[in-house]
């Protein structure tokens, strides 16, 4: 049932992701791009990564979708009435070429929810659950690691965003900075 | 075909996305609070939350026209959300220097349940920086280019 959901699901994410590329209309490709970030959030919940899930959902079905929209308002619709992106055959065999490599690399990895993978064995994941309860008093261990473990990690993220809200007033010049 | 005259062209008004965003549009920022100050015990924290947040004020934009949004949350508000929230994150770890502790480390305050308390905290500066980027984001983006600030681009 579980392989069941997770075949299911997988294959659309990959459909979404090929009508994304192909897709000719840019508002049907953001659209679709929207469904694969959609697929790839339920599939961090089945593999029990429910913070990632929602920034995922959050950020990358809801938030990207809507700047991509943003753009594409200024631009115009490609004529014709093709659906599909004719193939470019040099890029497609590079990327199919590269996929094939990562893909070798699949065999190397655990099985899910495998007890002797090294995430599971390691030190320091045994160190985190054991200690970020009575240290932190704070249920959620990904906070905990995260605000008070590698609180200084996340000040740095903090300051990526912040300078990405700054970024844009510059380009746009809604300030006058430099 | 052209959209590229008037940058808001592209706005229809529909009672159907007004009704629906009217409605929905309150839960999912409650949602979105819930999960900033609930991160510390079930999943989500800052920037999941304030993706939620900002993501119920661009659904009012959607529905409403970005123009009525931006007269009704005007920007200076949200540059003062993200310029409090960053304020809070660096004040917290600064704070902790004064009692002889490590920059960031909660337990120097010496309060009671101190650190769950400066997690908290780190959070809600967290959600108000992603939340408040994330508006201002679609809003200037929507607005375009400043074309009165003079002088040709280089």
């Amino acid at each position: 049932m579980q392989l069941l959901l997770y075949g299911v699901l997988l294959t659309f994410v990959v459909f979404a992701a090929l009508a994304v590329a192909f897709l000719r209309d840019i508002l049907s490709a953001i659209i679709a791009f929207a469904g694969f970030s959609f697929g790839v959030a339920i599939v961090y919940i089945l593999l029990r990564a429910p913070d990632v899930a929602l920034t995922e959902a959050a950020v990358g079905a809801g938030v990207t979708t809507v700047l991509f929209l943003l753009a594409i308002v200024r631009t115009v619709r490609p004529g014709g009435d093709r659906l599909f992106e004719r193939v470019a055959w040099g890029p497609a065999i590079i990327a199919t070429g590269l996929v094939g490599v990562l893909l070798t690399t699949v065999r190397s990895l655990p099985t899910i929810g495998d007890p002797t993978s090294p995430v599971a064995t390691s030190e320091i994941t045994r160190y985190y659950l054991e200690n970020a309860y009575p240290q932190t008093e704070v249920e959620n261990v990904v906070t905990a690691i995260l605000a008070a473990y590698r609180g200084f990690d996340t000040l740095g993220e903090a300051a990526v965003v912040l300078a990405a809200g700054l970024a844009v007033l510059v380009v746009l010049r809604k300030e006058v900075y430099v | 075909m052209s959209a590229t005259d008037g940058s808001l062209s592209a706005y229809v008004e529909s009672t159907i996305i007004m009704t629906t965003v009217r409605v929905v549009s309150p839960f999912v920022f409650t949602f979105g609070l819930f999960v900033m100050f609930h991160g510390a015990e079930s999943a989500g924290g800052g920037f999941q939350g304030g993706a939620i947040v900002a993501s119920s004020i661009i659904m009012l934009a959607f529905a409403f026209g970005i123009e009525p949004t931006r007269e009704w949350l005007d920007d200076s508000v949200i540059r003062l959300l993200v310029g409090v929230g960053a304020t809070t994150f660096v004040g917290i770890g600064i704070g902790a220097l004064a009692f002889d502790g490590a920059f960031l480390e909660y337990a120097a305050y010496g309060i009671s349940h101190g650190v769950k308390y400066g997690i908290e905290l780190v959070e809600l500066g967290i959600g108000a920086i992603v939340a408040g980027v994330i508006v201002s984001l679609f809003m200037n983006l929507a607005g375009g280019f400043n074309h009165d600030s003079g002088g040709d681009d280089a």
